[in-house]
């Protein structure tokens, strides 16, 4: 028995792939070259998945993005957590790194980017210090939160137990931060999507944000369509891996359901 | 034994942050300055700072920084108004009113995972290098976070609150302005403060390819010159902006919240 | 031996220019194996008394010993039982019971041994893989004890245990708290806001003053109560309705208020 919200979804979906198709064809409101119709995206994807756009097929430049959104993700979270667990626990370690943070936390990741292509050029090691710069800072803050966090008296019932120390910081503090890390992870995944788009705009070889740079340059509407519906797609898939990852490890976690799904 | 609990006098922690940007600032001066690295490179803080002093009047790629500045506040205020502008009532309504919820979130779901810069060839196509595009680029990435937290206003109020309204005999005009709106402002201010981050970051991503002002233009042209001081300085003048709208926003939620007298975290 | 000793105890915290005493000279001996139970008004320091016990805290002059030994730091020597149960939401409640033995490395078999043996005394079977949240407080607070007791610590120490539970589940526990003291009894320091709790349970019961603590009272329990046979009546009630309970009670009672009406 299909739910309510989802009959009104695919009514609405049906309703406004029409309005498209009406206004970009036979009604001739919307020109082709503004805003593609459905048969020009088709084409597109087409041609874009079997003889290739942009110097490659779809698939390579599909694998060439999501490859390096994973490897900056994993860097940036990696370093991310890893700085966020000592700040959190020591709080020397907090003050001093603090100040430095605070100074470099304002600018706005993507600002980094003309200064990351003189130092490193368009090669995937600038896309993926791009990509630290925005995805290391969620993932930071939140850790570190998700540390500061935790009720003292599970630190001091671990201590009553005898916990060693390290078992203390593995079975206990990150367990512990764990629902908070996560959700640092999910601002640090949506980030690097941004970033890695941006820097492919920019300058790129193969991806998903260079198919839209060249079908920008060469003026290919259906070919935009194509690359941002990728982009789309693709961010989607990441993110419910995520998910389904958050869901597996904090399984013992009484969670309360997001509203809208943030 | 437990460095978590070690609380730290203000200045101890002012001792400690002030050795970490020595550490910071020395290292960074010390690599530029012995040529470790390179100048091109990376110059030394002093320069830079130096460099930003100098395009205060001194204009580049066409304008002065502040020139720069203005243009690139101009099409972000711009952009944040027009999210404002609809996220905001389309948030409340879709948050009160079951049916626009249903309707709006298939559409707001697909959209979303578009990363806002992917929207820029799109808005090349659409607007030129006009004002158009930036803003659709800055809509795109502040639209999000006003809406939901418009929606998250309107959805998680206290059902009691209402009923005790409704027990008063509250009428229905009331009921909108003086119960419902007023309980989802904290949690629409937040939304307005994330949206005010993420619409600024966008702003720049978008100068980096369609306009031909602002500072995010200016930082490329420098960076097609191999000018790392000016990008550097750029870099500098967008941080502190930034800093400047959150420090400012951040007051604001702060006076919204003790007005509306809200206890705890944000919704 | 494992008696629990306070010698001239004071603890003074020094708060940003504002200095509180939370206890002023405590000097208190808890016999081996005796349950003494203190209570007293809000902040008259008798938490902070037990978290020194614990060694969560260290006095500002004095000494805190327990048997005969220094209190250095906490340790499952002392084992404490929270008043918010403090379980790790993360572990199922056989890991929770476990963690203790993990630490002080008992080998695999005799912990899971010991694990079954203490869920069945704190009739908790059929729990074993259950979740915290997924259990009531009750049982939250059982799944706490028993992770104490498996340890077999010499000195137990309890920071209001049931004061986040609903009055009948109160009630309950501390009749099932009654028959594990009296069988195998172990030095207990007990804090409790409910005076009916502490005569009850206690051997002994100390009544402090208002903050900043000092011992105001001595009460003697367990004369009373082995010489009314307290321990021969099946329910709790029968005990409460017991008129040696109710003047014992009725004491603690009136002191308690002198405390609260005391000028400051």
């Amino acid at each position: 028995m299909p739910s309510r919200r989802g009959i009104v979804a695919v009514l609405t979906s049906a309703a406004l792939i029409a309005l498209w198709a009406w206004a970009t064809g036979p009604s001739g409101i919307i020109s082709p070259v503004r805003f593609p119709s459905p048969p020009l995206v088709w084409e597109a994807l087409v041609q874009v998945s079997t003889v290739g756009f942009g110097g490659a097929t779809l698939p390579v430049h599909i694998v060439t993005s999501v490859a390096l959104v994973i490897e900056g993700f994993l860097v940036a979270a990696g370093t991310g957590t890893v700085l966020g667990l000592a700040m959190g626990w020591d709080r020397r370690v907090a003050a001093i790194v603090n100040p430095i943070f605070q100074l470099i936390r304002p600018i706005p990741p993507l600002s980094w980017i003309p200064l990351v292509i003189l130092w490193l050029g368009f090669d995937n090691s600038a896309k993926i210090l791009v990509i630290w710069f925005a995805a290391f800072v969620p993932a930071l803050i939140n850790t570190q939160t998700g540390v500061r966090d935790i009720p003292e008296h599970l630190v001091e019932a671990a201590y009553m137990l005898g916990t060693p120390r390290w078992r203390l910081l593995w079975g206990i503090v990150i367990p512990a931060a764990l629902p908070t890390i996560f959700t640092g992870l999910r601002l640090s995944l949506q980030a690097s999507w941004t970033t890695l788009v941006a820097a492919e705009l920019v300058g790129s070889f193969y991806g998903l944000g260079h198919i839209l740079n060249e079908a920008q340059q060469s003026v290919y509407p259906g070919m935009i369509f194509v690359g941002m519906a990728a982009v789309g797609l693709f961010g989607w898939l990441t993110t419910v891996a995520l998910a389904f990852i958050e869901s597996r490890v904090l399984a013992w976690h009484p969670s309360v359901r997001e509203l809208v799904s943030a | 034994m437990r460095n978590r609990a070690l609380r730290l006098s203000a200045s101890a922690r002012g001792g400690l942050g002030l050795l970490g940007l020595a550490g910071f600032f020395g290292i960074w001066t010390a690599c530029s300055v012995t040529g470790l690295v390179s100048a091109t490179f990376l110059p030394d803080p002093v320069s830079v700072i130096a460099r930003l002093i100098t395009l205060l009047d001194n204009p580049y790629a066409g304008y002065t920084l502040p020139e720069h500045l203005t243009a690139s506040f101009f099409r972000y205020g711009s952009g944040l108004l027009l999210a404002t502008g609809i996220g905001l009532p389309l948030g409340l309504l879709m948050g009160w009113f079951r049916l626009i919820d249903d309707i709006i979130t298939p559409v707001f779901d697909g959209l979303r995972f578009i990363a806002p810069l992917a929207w820029v060839p799109f808005a090349a196509l659409w607007f030129g290098t006009g004002l158009g595009g930036p803003v659709l680029i800055i809509f795109t990435g502040a639209f999000p976070p006003v809406l939901i937290g418009a929606y998250r206003g309107a959805r998680l109020i206290d059902p009691q609150l209402v009923e005790a309204a409704r027990m008063l005999g509250t009428p229905h005009h009331r009921m909108l302005t003086e119960i419902l709106l007023p309980d989802a402002v904290p949690s629409i201010v937040s939304g307005l403060r994330v949206a005010a981050g993420l619409g600024w970051q966008s702003l720049i991503g978008a100068e980096l390819i369609v306009v031909s002002s602002g500072v995010g233009y200016m930082m490329v042209q420098a960076q097609s010159a191999v000018s790392t001081r000016t990008v550097m300085a750029g870099i500098i003048a967008v941080g502190l902006v930034g800093s400047a709208i959150d420090f400012l926003l951040r007051l604001g939620e702060g006076a919204v919240r003790q007005r509306y007298g809200v206890l705890g975290p944000s919704k | 031996m494992s008696e629990i000793e306070f010698n001239k105890v004071r603890r003074v915290y020094n708060a940003s220019a504002r200095v509180t005493v939370a206890v002023d000279d405590v000097s208190l001996t808890i016999a081996d194996k005796e349950f003494v139970a203190i209570v007293g008004p809000s902040g008259c320091g008798k938490t902070t008394c037990l978290r020194m016990a614990a060694g969560f805290d260290f006095p500002s002059s004095g000494t805190v010993q327990v048997g005969n030994r220094a209190v250095r730091g906490p340790g499952p020597d002392r084992a404490v039982v929270f008043q918010h149960f403090a379980l790790f939401p993360w572990m199922t409640v056989s890991a929770n019971i476990m963690l203790g033995l993990r630490n002080a490395k008992v080998p695999r078999d005799e912990a899971e041994q010991r694990v079954v043996k203490v869920l069945e005394l704190m009739n908790l079977q059929g729990s074993e893989n259950a979740f915290p949240h997924q259990l009531s407080g009750g049982m939250q607070q059982r799944v706490a004890i028993a992770r104490a007791y498996v340890l077999d610590p010499e000195v137990l120490l309890m920071d209001e245990p049931f004061g986040a539970l609903d009055a009948q589940t109160r009630v309950v526990m501390q009749e099932e708290l009654v028959r594990l003291a009296r069988v195998n009894p172990r030095t207990v320091l007990f804090i409790t806001h409910a005076v009916e709790e502490a005569v009850y349970l206690a051997d002994r019961v100390v009544v402090m003053t208002r903050g900043p603590g000092k011992i105001k009272t001595i009460i003697p329990v367990k004369p009373i109560r082995e010489s009314e046979a307290w321990d021969r009546k099946e329910r709790i009630e029968d005990v409460m309705t017991e008129p040696s309970f109710v003047r014992l009670r009725t004491e603690i009672w009136r002191l308690l208020r002198e405390e609260q009406k005391a000028p400051n």
